[in-house]
This record gives structure tokens, sequence and C-alpha cells, in this order.
């Protein structure tokens, strides 16, 4: 299994060198077919055996432990459909020749780096290569989003080098916090930056540094997870963003974000007690599902409407962890990975909208369902799941963290479904314009090549997030309960 | 302690602190974008001389290689390529500000005054030798941040979040007597590429902006 975890990282980093070196669409499309593939075993092995209770570590620098591998889950899974959906996407765009085949090289290459990056911070045993290893991502994803250079992809990456690289700074700031703190009582060592260590001696810590470290580190790694309000550069970047890009941005690194924030969490509360995190999140949660609801309302463009959504649902999780408690965690988690699957589909079936009509105002589409009957469908499906409908997961996740709000207090209770249900509306009237009636402008269809793989990605994405939603999975359900353990909360799931 | 008395050397490496702080105000009171860069190497020598200033007085000696990284890195690659930028863009002066100078001035004397409040409870935790270096790290790092939202022009903006940067290391450093040398040599990997990936973006705008003037980016708005 140590194999497994150690391929499950370096895959990506192998894959993204070699792509450099690929001839052909052709070439390209297998070795990105096989780094999928390798990636999903890979992540399977270290699932099943996290599941089965064991925690996998590799020297010094690595350690997978539950909440790891649910991260893993789903990095490894929605960074499977993304390659195979930006085959197809990347592809066409290098077809009708909007992108070289020397750019077409690049962008895997970045793309696979991203994803390495983040699996790599997902899984290090030590708070500042996670840092590094969360600022590799960031970089990485600069170049992404401004990968198309039109003026406006230039002005949604710049905003983003400058609001993320200052949020990643306080972020190393309040690492170096922490570590200002558990040197005292660690040493001068690696031992004082393990994860493993400071959950040992957490309590021991001095309890102002690390009140102080978890500002820091929440305002620095919340601008990655656009949590209010610095969430300014996230819908600017995923409007702008080529659409697997904004799929991974979405799906994957909001959720890292938020695991780096969890970990800070867990370490916090053992030595301060969770009072002091607890409203901190919720009250941050709030403010950014109220401003989320108030800016889907006034969207024209439909990436960006995606993209307040989903600053909407890390304001949902961030709730469920501000409210805490079994129910809330449990909710919070849920809530990730759900809205990894369905904000990841979501963004799939926009892009190939993009694709087919060449522009991204929502007036001017409609007719998906009737013209391109997948796609059409599973936007539609996707924006149902997000928009808390049963009978998908965030359906479920959703009424949790409502129900954990009410036991805290009921005018949150109503203020917290108040903002929900403006979100609901919105999403779902500006997406169902879109989705049904006549279609009205023709566009350009995409080949068959592109076709079978965007295609196969939706499907997957639509099972997976079909399946989750009516079942439980088994090691899913093994995972929560270790990591809910880590929050000092044990649930019992039916 | 290399057999010099404890004040003696605590408040030689307080000295060092205070120039770096110095710096940072003179980058404030800068309106030339090159002398800004100028600057900004200044300060990245007085942080290597605090490096090697706390190497030389606890003896742990990897903090000697971070002293050298800096001056490679952030005296003379990172300058070079902000100078690189500069020429190419014909910019050579902020003309307009968002916040003025003497007010600009003001307030990072407040932000001062903050950062020494807030680090106020947990600056007794430090070590004796570099017991005010938090605060000042941490004063160095809001100014960062300040000038970033007070300029305009791309350049100057990414050397507030080189002096933020700066900052940081300062905390690492002297606060906490150096992180692990992967750290630091991982910090020092992310701040090159952070320099070059700035480089490409401004080239990148200059192109299609005609300008690195961060206000005309006004495309997305709601």
């Amino acid at each position: 299994m140590d194999v497994a975890l150690i391929g499950l990282i370096a895959m990506p980093l192998i894959a993204g060198l070699l792509s450099l070196a690929m001839r052909t669409r052709r070439s390209m499309e297998r070795l990105q077919c096989a780094h999928a593939a390798v990636l999903l075993v890979a992540m399977s092995v270290v699932v099943m055996n996290v599941a089965e209770g064991s925690v996998i570590t590799i020297g010094i620098l690595l350690r997978a432990d539950a909440l790891s591998a649910f991260l893993d889950l789903m990095l490894a899974f929605v960074g499977a459909t993304s390659l195979l959906y930006a085959l197809g996407y990347m592809g066409e765009e290098s077809t009708r020749g909007h992108v070289l085949h020397r750019r077409y090289r690049r962008f895997f290459c970045l793309f696979n780096l991203y994803l390495f990056a983040m699996l790599l911070a997902a899984n290090v045993d030590n708070i500042a290569l996670m840092w590094i290893a969360i600022e590799g991502s960031t970089l990485s994803a600069a170049l992404l989003i401004g990968f198309e250079r039109t003026k406006a992809a230039l002005e949604a990456g710049w905003k983003y080098i400058i609001l993320s690289f200052v949020g990643i700074a306080l972020a190393l700031f309040g690492t170096v916090l922490v570590y200002y703190a558990s040197e005292h009582v660690l040493g001068v060592s690696m031992e004082a930056l393990r994860w493993e260590d400071l959950y040992r001696v957490a309590a021991e810590l001095n309890p102002t540094a690390l009140k102080l470290a978890f500002v820091f580190v929440l305002v620095g790694y919340g601008t990655k997870a656009g949590v209010a309000p610095m969430h300014t550069w996230l819908p600017d970047a995923h409007g702008e963003a080529p659409a697997p890009v904004s799929a991974m941005l979405s799906g994957l690194m909001l959720n890292l974000a938020l695991y780096a924030v969890l970990r800070f969490k867990s370490i916090v509360d053992r030595a301060v007690g969770a009072d002091f995190t607890e409203p901190i999140l919720l009250g941050l949660g709030l403010l950014s599902v109220a401003i989320a609801a108030i800016f889907l309302m006034v969207q024209r463009d439909y990436k960006r409407l995606f993209a307040y959504s989903s600053i909407e649902h890390v304001g949902i999780a961030l709730v469920g962890f501000g409210i805490g408690g079994p129910v809330g965690v449990f909710g919070g988690l849920f809530h990730m990975f759900n809205h990894a699957l369905a904000k990841s589909t979501a963004f799939y079936a926009a892009g190939m909208v993009m694709l087919r009509r060449g522009h991204k105002t929502i007036e001017r589409v409609t007719g998906l369902v009737r013209q391109m009957p997948l796609v059409g469908g599973s936007m539609l499906l996707a924006t149902l799941a997000l928009a808390g409908m049963p009978p998908f997961g965030l359906f479920v996740s959703e009424v949790l963290i409502v129900t954990g709000a009410y036991g805290r207090g009921q005018w949150m209770a109503y203020v917290f479904l108040g903002l929900l249900a403006v979100a609901f509306a919105t999403l779902l009237s500006q997406v169902f314009r879109m989705a049904l009636g006549e279609p009205m402008e023709e566009g350009v269809p995409v080949t068959d090549r592109t076709r079978r793989f965007t295609a196969s990605a939706l499907v997957i994405n639509l099972t997976a997030m079909v399946y989750s939603g009516t079942h439980m999975p088994g090691f899913l359900h093994d995972l929560f309960l270790p990591m809910t353990r880590l929050f000092g909360v044990t649930v019992e799931i039916p | 302690m290399g057999g010099m008395r404890p004040d003696i050397a605590s408040q030689m490496v307080d000295l060092c602190s205070a120039l770096l702080l110095l710096t940072c105000f003179a980058i404030i009171a800068q309106r030339r974008l090159s002398a800004c860069v100028d600057l900004f190497a200044l300060q990245s020598v007085f942080l290597a001389g605090t490096a090697a200033l706390v190497a030389f007085l606890t003896g742990i000696h990897h903090i000697y290689i971070a002293a050298l990284l800096t001056v490679i890195i952030k005296v003379v690659i990172i300058p070079r390529i902000l100078k690189k930028v500069i020429e190419r863009l014909n910019v050579t002066r902020e003309l307009v500000l968002n916040v003025n100078i003497p007010p600009s001035l003001l307030i990072c004397g407040a932000l001062v005054i903050l950062a020494f409040s807030i680090t106020q409870p947990i600056i007794s935790l430090g070590f004796l030798l570099t017991k005010d270096s938090l605060a000042i790290a941490l004063a160095i790092v809001l100014i960062g941040f300040f000038t970033m939202i007070a300029r305009k022009k791309a350049v100057t903006q990414v050397v507030g979040f080189l002096v933020i940067e700066n900052g940081l290391f300062l905390a690492a450093t002297a606060a906490a007597y150096g992180m692990p040398l992967i750290v630091e040599l991982g910090v020092f990997f992310d701040v090159l590429v952070a320099g070059l990936i700035i480089g490409i973006y401004t080239h990148r705008l200059q192109d299609t902006f005609d300008s690195v003037d961060t206000s005309k980016l006004t495309e997305l708005k709601e």
C-alpha cells in the first residue's frame, strides 16, 4: 500500500513531464487515459486500506489518515474524469485551431502538475510542506486560469495571483506561528511541524499563539477556498479559465483549501476548545452563503453562475463545521464530497455549451436538452443536485446542516434556510431557462472524437453523483468514523 | 553565543530587523519604480544579514544556506527580472497613487503599533535573542499588504508581495530560528517560481492592455 500512495502522488508528476514529449493528439490521449486509470487504481488501494483502519505512513514525509484518504478519493476521482474531459475539450480547441499543439501539450503538463501539487498537499505529513505544495498548486493554477490569453482571462489571472499570493503568504505566517508555539514543546526539529506530533502535544501548546495562527490560516487558506469576503477572485477565475480547469478549481481546490483549514482547526480545538473556532467559521459561512445568494440573482454568465454557487456551497460546508458536533461535522464533510461531484459535472456541461455556442451569456442560451440531450440533461441534473434536491447527496448534507443549525439557534436556522431558498430559486430558474425550450442558435457541433471523451466524463460523474446520493458506499462510511473522531466527535452513521 | 554578551547579541538582531522595517517605509515613500526595486534588494541584503547573524549567534548552520539563497534569489535574480520588466514596459513613475505618500506613512506607523500590540501576548514565548523580531516581522507583512492596496502599477504590487515574503522569512528565521532546511528550500523555490510567473504575466498584460496600470483591469465586473 506504500507503493499505491507513492504511485498516486508521483503519477501526475510523471505524466505531466511526459506530456511535453507527446507529438500527436493520439499519443496524448493514450498517455492521459493510462494516467487516469493508474490514479483510480492507486486511489482505490489507498482508500480501501485506510478504510480498514490503518494509517499509511512513509518515512517522515507522507502520511495518509482518513481525512487524507477522503481528499485522495475526491482528487483522484474528479481528477481522472477531468483528465478525460480535458482530452475532449482541449482536443477540440486544438482541432479548431484555437490552440497550437505546443500549447496543447503545455496545458496538459500544467494540468497534471496542478493535480500533483494538490495530491501532495493532501498527503504530506508536515504543515510547512503542505503550505509549499498548496503554493505550488496556486502557481500552476495561475498559469492555467490565464491560459486563453484573452483580456478577460489575463485580468482574472492577475486578480487570482495578487489575492491568492497574499492569502497564501498570510497562511505561511500562521504556519510559522504554529511552529513558533510547537518548537517550545518539541524542540527546533522536523517533529514540530508534523501533524501526528502536533496532535499529540496540542494540549500543551500556547493557546494565544494558536488562536492568532488560526486567524491567519483561516484568512489565508480561506482566500483559496473562496470564503467571503476574500472570494472576489473566484467568479472571475472560474468564469475565464478553460472549463476543465474551472471544474478542478471548483471541485478540488476549494476542498483542498478547506482541508487545510480543517487540519489546523483540529489542532487548535485541542488546545483552546472548539468555542474559539466554531463561531468564526459559522459567521464566515453564513456571510458566504448570503453574498453568493445575492450575486446568483444578477448573473448573466453561466460559468460565473456556477462559480457563485461554489461560494455558496463552501459557505454551507463552513456552516456545518461551525455548528460542530456529530451532525455538523459529518454534514460538512459529506457536503464537500457531493459538491465536488456535482460542481465538476456542471462545469463539464457548461464547457460543452461554450464550445457549441461560443459565448457564455445565459439569455442567449435556450433549448439545451433538445439540442444536446446528454449535456443539457447533465447540466439540469447537476443543477438540481446543487440546488439541494433529493435524491442527491447534497440534499442529505443540507438537511443535516439545517437540523444542526436549528439546534444552535432558531433564528439562525431560519436565516440560513431563507438564504438557501433564495439560492435554490435563482439557480434553478436561471438554468431551467437555458435547458428547456427551443434552441435559438445552431452553433458549432463538436467532433465525434471530442464527444467520446466528454460524454464518458459526464456519464461517469453523473453515475457517481446519483449513486452516492442513494447509497452510502461502504468505504466512505468507514472513512467518516475516524475522520469525525479527528474533530473530537463520534458519529453513528446508519 | 560566540562569546558575545547575550544582551548585545539580542540588540544586534533587533538593529538588523529594525533596518528591514525602515526600508519598508522608504519603499512606501518612493514613487520611482526602479528605486522601489533597489530598496527591495537593499531590504533583502539586511534580511540576509539578519539570518547570517542569527546563524552565527546560535550555531545553527543551515540558516547560513538560507542567507546565501536570499542573496542569490532576492538580491540578484528577482530584482533583475523586475528591472527588465520595468525597462521593457517603459514606465518609470507612479503618477497617481490610491493613497498619497504622507497619509501612507502615517498608516504604516499605525500598522507597526498594531503589529506590536497583536504579538505582545506571545512575544514572551520567543527566544531571548530574537524577542522583538516577531512583532517587526508582522509589521513588515502588514506594510507589504498595504503597499499592494495603495499602489496601482503591477510592478509595485509585486514589490509589495515580495516585501510580505521578506517579513515572513524574518518571522521564520529570527523568531523561530529557521524552519528545517527542506522547508526553506521549498519556500525559496516557490518564491522564485512566483517571481517568474509574475514576470510572465506582466509581459502579457503589457502586450494585451498596453499598460500595467491595474486600475485598467475592469473588464470583469458585476
